[in-house]
């Protein structure tokens, strides 16, 4: 049943439902056609049995039986399926209309309104025993009235013989009307499913349209095309990525081939040469640097780094890095503040990495004399660690791609700052994944911070 | 010295060859597998460069190879995939070092130099001296002629580091490393402002000038005479 096609459960269950609700139908309709036959033969007996019983009211004498026989039979005679039976009570048929019928003894001595019920090879019966006393005699006789209704029971073979076969047709009819119903209800998601089925990566822009389709379905479509959606956005930026590694290595290429060529056009002094050396090396190192890091990245994008799981005390890292970036601090007359502590599962040589990128951004962008707050704090759920600095705010429509490769959110920058190449934040942020943490910034009010939170450390202490 | 040079990369080859010889070692080159192996058991080296992707035996096949047959030379590798359990397999066969293409000289050349440096290292100095500027390791003080020079402990710990490699040029990635464990890469200039403030204590008032800029590649303490 799992494996059947939508369309085909439809029609199945289509088919069932009208089959039960056919059958339920037809057999109340039979019990009730027998119960209502059976009520008016009832009602026939008892009206007979009481119009003899008048009859025989009158007899004073078994001996002037005869003269009541005509009468008996003007009341009887009419009815061709009625047999009635009068017995003495030695068992002596004293009348009997039309004929003696067969039947077995035991149905004499039913007394009262009781009707019961007897079937011969072909025919049926039903009938009703009472015992009828006239004024001035000692012994009963026996009334035995008899109705043949076989004719009700072919009546009733037949109608179950239709019935059993208009059910075969109609299954059939109704299963074949599920199958067209289920078909043309479920056409909106074949079309949905030919949607689907067309998209490439170059059609990724196209998306479901929501208003043809059904209310069952619009969650589905919906989902679908944000789906699309995030999956177009991710497309884009991998296409960026390459086109943006193009361009980042074509700039320094360029500039080496130029700065060579021009070198090598005449004959010059050595110190030129020299020059030109050392300019490529710049250059060379630059490069280097820029594919190291893409390397990182790729790897972050497989899954491929694998944080160390050590617990680290973040304060120390913390600390490590603040003595290496205090040298470049002092010289632009600038403070770094360490408050709180808090630990970490994770790899140090990564943390380092990611955290030192914060900071030499935060140092990049501080005004002389002002403050850069770091903070760490910990939580009963995870360790969170910001990153302040005052100076020119990042306008927030470049807050969410900060952490995009290449992404610059000064575009002039890019020549000012050479060997920042806009990868060291998407390196953090791969970092701090790894780490199952987040990061994000908010920038507003003069203060740019850097937020990032990991979770806890089973088993770590409080600090606070 | 001795190095044994194994690279199929012909440029990558020749250039290394040229620069270990002009640093004043005896480079062997080959370019195959097969030829590490044979050179490597046949000959006496004091390190073996090899890199990992070669024609016949691959560089740890070679090193499998030569540490099977009771070599116990230094090795350094070369790759140019850096991958976690790459580095795992050279440690476990026995490597010294790797490095990843691709990569400063400067660097290569330092991490050369430690690792022939390994073993053999001079006992515990206690002084270390170049012209006029004497340091007290154990007292953890620093004088140029005879005048007394206040340095932080970092400070102190980046003359220690130049005066101990004292000729060889330091890349800015090994003295962030030693000096301030800082193992990665950074682009900022941090060394620089530390060069430059410890030159102001122990170079700017004195001559000659011991602290030497090679530029594009690091920094050098020396005495001039002895270059």
């Amino acid at each position: 049943m799992r494996r059947l096609s939508l369309t085909t459960r439809l029609s199945l269950m289509f088919m069932l439902a009208v089959t039960g609700v056919l059958i339920v139908a037809g057999l109340s309709f039979n019990h009730l056609s027998r119960h209502h036959f059976k009520s008016l033969d009832r009602q026939e007996l008892l009206e007979k049995a009481h119009a003899v019983q008048g009859i025989l009211g009158e007899l004073t004498s078994l001996d002037n039986f005869a003269a009541l026989k005509p009468q008996l039979s003007a009341l009887l005679g009419a009815h061709r399926d009625l047999t009635a039976i009068i017995k003495d009570h030695n068992g002596r048929v004293l009348f009997a209309d039309p004929g003696p019928v067969n039947l077995p003894e035991r149905f004499s001595v039913i007394a009262g309104n009781a009707i019961w019920e007897w079937h011969d090879q072909q025919q049926v019966f039903r009938g009703l025993t009472r015992q009828v006393k006239g004024p001035g005699q000692e012994s009963p006789l026996t009334l035995m009235l008899v109705l043949d209704v076989t004719q009700h029971m072919y009546f009733f073979d037949a109608l179950e013989r239709w019935f059993a076969i208009g059910l075969i047709i109609s299954a059939l009819v109704s299963a074949a009307l599920g199958w067209l119903l289920a078909r043309s209800g479920l056409g909106p998601l074949r079309h949905v499913t030919a949607v689907a089925a067309a998209m490439s990566a170059k059609s990724l822009k196209e998306r479901i349209p929501l208003a043809p389709v059904p209310l069952e379905l619009q969650q589905l479509v919906s989902s679908f095309n944000a789906m699309l959606a995030r999956l177009d956005e991710a497309f884009v930026r991998l296409s960026n990525f390459s086109a943006d590694i193009a361009h980042e290595l074509r700039t320094p290429v360029s500039n080496l081939m130029t700065h060579t060529e021009v070198v090598l056009s005449r004959k010059r002094n050595i110190e030129d040469y020299e020059e030109n050396l050392y300019s490529n090396l710049d250059d060379l190192k630059r490069m280097s640097r820029m594919i190291d890091d893409m390397l990182f990245l790729a790897k972050a994008d497989n899954g491929l780094i694998i944080p160390e799981h050590q617990k680290i005390a973040l304060e120390e890292v913390i600390g490590t890095l603040c003595e290496y970036y205090r040298l470049l601090a002092d010289e632009h007359n600038i403070e770094l503040k360490v408050t709180g502590s808090g630990e970490v599962q994770g790899d140090v040589l990564m943390l380092h990495r990611a955290i030192s990128n914060l900071l030499s951004n935060a140092l990049r962008y501080t005004p002389e004399g002002h403050t850069i707050t770091v903070s760490i704090n910990q939580t009963t759920q995870c360790t969170q660690l910001t990153v302040k600095n005052p100076g020119e705010i990042i306008p927030p429509e470049h807050l969410e791609r900060l952490f995009d490769r290449f992404y610059r959110a000064d575009p002039a920058r890019r020549e000012g700052s050479p060997s920042n190449a806009g990868l060291g934040l998407a390196i953090t942020r791969s970092i701090i994944e790894a780490h199952q943490g987040k990061i994000w910034c908010t920038s507003a009010d003069g203060q740019t911070v850097f937020h990032m939170q990991f979770p806890r450390p089973e088993g770590s202490t409080e600090s606070q | 010295m001795r190095l044994l040079v194994a690279e199929d990369e012909p440029k990558t080859g020749t250039y290394l060859q040229q620069g270990l010889r002009e640093a004043g070692f005896n480079v062997d080159r080959v370019t195959t597998g097969t030829d590490a192996l044979q050179h490597a058991l046949s000959e006496e080296y004091d390190l073996l460069i090899l890199d990992v992707m070669m024609p016949g035996l691959d560089g740890w096949e070679v090193l499998r190879m030569a540490r099977a047959a009771g070599k116990d030379v230094p090795v350094l590798f070369l790759t140019a995939r850096d991958r976690v359990e790459d580095r795992v397999k050279g440690l476990e066969l026995g490597a010294d070092d790797y490095l990843i293409k691709p990569f400063a000289f400067s660097e290569l050349l330092a991490r050369v130099r430690t690792l022939l440096r390994r073993g053999n290292n001079s006992p515990t100095q206690t002084h270390l001296k170049v012209a006029d500027l004497d340091v007290d390791l154990l007292k953890r003080r620093a004088t140029r002629a005879g005048k007394r020079i206040d340095l932080t402990a970092k400070e102190f710990a980046l003359l220690e580091l130049l005066l101990r490699r004292r000729g060889e040029v330091l890349p800015k990635s090994l003295i962030a490393s030693q000096v301030w464990d800082m193992n990665f890469d950074s682009d900022t200039n941090v060394i620089e402002v530390a060069i430059r403030r410890l030159r102001a204590k122990i170079d700017d008032d004195f001559e000659p000038k011991l602290i030497h800029t090679a530029r594009g590649m690091g920094y050098m303490l020396d005495a001039p005479e002895s270059k």
